[in-house]
């Protein structure tokens, strides 16, 4: 047995964590990159999010380097992302393919935990009592890693638009994520985190500068992957903007264990209530949160927001048409930005300089 | 009665099923029901969103009747199965139609939701019913009726469908034609064929098809708008029925039909439409019709991804004998491509009954 994932933002660190505390074999699928975006385009239709094709993409990409049993987290409705295995698998039967498919029950209900118990009925077989008792701890560490992945990429935000050298921020966090991701044990784990924090603090900066603040808003996949964005966080802060965003792994793992007492969770409340002026329903997915981000951010004196969705995303489609009006209402400018395939990194720098320069023409104004 | 109010129901999403049984309740009240005029040749579309073709007719729709309407009707389509739901772009619907109309226009948005006993057609409509200054009786009253008539209206859709052009479908006040003696009779095919005479060079008529007999029984599947709605499709329904063919679509088939076909797949699919989108398209491919054609819109999600499914399942199974013609639309699709894949699709028909002869 060989189990893979798809990517994520820093997904990979994590899973990679659990399997591996637990003695689990596992494949990393290859960093995503113009072939993962080919691959997932040649397999799906055109108007399928792109989420759905890079992860098809990454999943085929890793079942070519030996992978056989694919873990993926599920969903329910209203929204596409709830149905892409039922899709994926017979594309992925299409093509010969062999692999068995584990999900990550979204909510842990009745009918979730007989779905998981069928599915790993064959798989239980192949792993050792050793690995089955090593699983909680290897879940304690996953989380841990999780943790300090998100601490340190929070610190980075805060930085970014002070540092001095362009793009330093970008490799202090690489390499303090990469000793996280080595870490063995949670000692060696806290250590790395410390010594990160401390690396990406030490970037030298200019501390007369006041950056712009913005917030990114959108579907959760395009927010927290840099692949898929192009790195929209890490160019607007290195255009000189303090970026925010509220869509985290932890915000969406309580959120579905519904452990809503936690803050950033009351946040999303937050948002829901004061989207209700615009939107008399539960869209679904992150499509009221987004305009009701929007809406606060405005209030809390944010200079602007990145609102980031895929290609014909079903629910973000409905928030960017209510998020025009948002941003006269409040206003608050605000930067739609539809993602897919197409080689649009250039595009999407020219994109952010302007809506950057603007802003400061704002504030300045002001 | 006196009447009351002009209630605007734009000609968009929904309507394209459930209009009849709309436009009685609101009449029974005493209400007049205005519809919106269709694009015609010279609509413009109106882009206040960046979505499916249909939404963004509703928003132009809703435009048209913004000033002619005192209350527009536009429920807020959550669920219309007691377990399944709609697109969730139909939960936001009537929001951006407020937005886009700058709040000028009264909106009667009441949620339907069919899998919440409080949000049940009835209770939906005898709010909306109250917001009209309606009481419970009358409300109740007005409903069953609406129902009732609605139910027969539903009978005899394939002969509906068929006999009458395109426009006419949901008007409730045509009573659906008997279906064609079975003699050799020329069947008329509706008025519309005629209407427009380029049809009538498109083609030159070798095997007298024109008129007679349809030779082909053709499944066309989709979302009620897709099929229904000319300004999203280009009327291909009565240019396929000049070509010859009988149109059978999926509000024929029963819900046992459709579950048959989808209840044994790993995961539900749990868009309503979607469901009968998928179940339709395998029961149609397993037999008794000639062809299959699913119209979808450009940008419409659900489509996007079931019809992927679709293809591939097939393909794995190996596959089905039966034509299938996937026609994507969108405001720029023109009549002359769709007429030309029509009639190249009538061509694998024929050469497939000529083969299997």
């Amino acid at each position: 047995m060989k189990v893979t994932f798809p990517h994520l933002g820093t997904m990979h660190i994590f899973c990679k964590a659990i399997a591996e505390t637990s003695g689990i074999p596992y494949i990393v699928p290859p960093e995503t990159s113009r072939k993962t975006f080919t691959l997932g385009v040649q397999h799906s239709n055109e108007c399928i999010c792109l989420p759905f094709k890079i992860i098809l993409g990454n999943f085929i990409e890793a079942l070519k380097m030996g992978a056989d049993t694919i873990v993926m987290v599920g969903s329910g409705p209203p929204c596409r992302l709830g149905l892409y295995d039922l899709v994926q698998k017979v594309i992925l039967e299409d093509m010969g393919l062999r692999y068995r498919w584990l999900t990550i029950p979204p909510r842990l209900t009745w009918q979730a935990i007989w779905k998981n118990y069928e599915e790993t009925k064959e798989l239980k077989k192949e792993l050792s009592w050793k690995n089955i008792l090593l699983f909680p701890y290897g879940l304690r560490m996953g989380w841990k890693k999780m943790m300090a992945c998100e601490a340190l990429e929070k610190l980075a935000m805060k930085v970014r638009p002070r540092e001095v050298k362009k793009g330093e921020t970008q490799r202090q966090l690489k390499k303090a994520l990469s000793w996280v991701d080595e870490a063995r044990s949670l000692r060696t784990l806290n250590e790395g985190l410390e010594r990160g924090r401390v690396l990406i603090q030490e970037t030298e900066q200019d501390p007369y500068r006041t950056p712009l603040k913005i917030a990114i808003v959108g579907e959760l996949y395009t927010v927290m992957d840099p692949h898929i964005n192009r790195g929209v966080e890490q160019k607007l802060g290195e255009l000189g903007a303090e970026v925010t965003r509220t869509s985290w792994f932890s915000t969406h793992i309580l959120r579905s264990l519904r452990k809503n007492k936690a803050d950033q969770a009351s946040e999303r409340i937050r948002f829901f209530e004061a989207s209700k002026a615009y939107l008399g329903y539960d869209v679904g997915a992150e499509c009221n949160l987004s305009i009701g981000e929007a809406i606060l951010r405005s209030q809390e004196g944010y200079d602007g927001v990145v609102h980031l969705m895929p290609f014909a995303c079903m629910p973000e489609t409905t928030a960017s048409g209510i998020l025009t009006r948002v941003g006269k209402d409040w206003d608050i400018p605000i930067l739609t930005l539809i993602l897919d395939e197409q080689e649009i990194e250039g595009r999407i720098q020219t994109l952010l300089e302007a809506f950057v320069e603007m802003l400061q023409w704002k504030r300045k104004a002001a | 009665m006196e009447e009351k109010g002009r209630i605007g129901i734009p000609k968009a999403l929904m309507f394209y099923r459930y209009f009849p049984l709309w436009k009685i309740f609101f009449e029974e009240l005493g209400w007049r029901v205005i519809v919106s005029n269709g694009l015609g040749k010279r609509g413009r579309l109106i882009y206040f969103e960046d979505s499916c073709l249909p939404m963004k007719l509703l928003v132009t729709h809703s435009m048209d009747l913004k000033d002619r309407a005192d209350h527009l009707f536009l429920p807020r389509l959550v669920s219309l199965h007691r377990s399944y739901i709609m697109c969730p772009k139909f939960r936001g619907a009537p929001d951006i139609v407020r937005l886009a109309t700058e709040g000028t226009v009264s909106i009667l948005d009441e949620t339907i939701d069919l899998r919440m006993r409080e949000h049940s057609m009835l209770q939906s409509f005898l709010r909306t019913g109250k917001r009209l200054g309606a009481d419970e009786k009358e409300g109740k009253r007005a409903f069953q009726k609406a129902e009732r008539l609605f139910t027969n209206f539903q009978k005899g859709w394939e002969d509906r469908i068929n006999q009458l052009p395109t426009r006419q479908f949901f008007e409730i006040d045509i009573p659906t034609p008997l279906p064609p003696p079975p003699s050799p009779s020329p069947v008329k095919g509706g008025g519309e064929l005629m209407e427009s005479p380029s049809f009538l060079d498109v083609k030159p008529v070798e095997d007298g098809c024109r008129g007679e007999k349809p030779l082909f029984r053709v499944a066309f599947v989709g979302h009620p708008y897709n099929l229904f709605d000319t300004d999203v499709n280009k009327d291909v329904l009565s240019f396929a029925k000049s070509l010859g063919m009988r149109i059978i679509t999926p509000e024929g088939l029963s819900e046992k039909e459709i579950d048959a076909q989808v209840s044994d797949l790993s995961k539900e699919i749990y868009w309503s439409s979607g469901r009968e989108i998928v179940g339709s398209l395998f029961h149609f491919l397993s037999g008794g019709v000639d062809g299959v054609v699913f119209l979808t819109s450009f940008k419409c999600g659900i489509d996007a991804l079931l019809q992927e499914f679709v293809r591939r399942r097939l393909k794995v199974r190996g596959g089905s004998s039966i034509p299938l013609l996937i026609l994507s639309l969108d405001e720029h699709s023109g009549r002359e491509g769709l007429t030309t894949r029509l009639e190249a699709f009538r061509d694998v028909m024929e050469e497939r009954k000529r083969s299997n002869a």
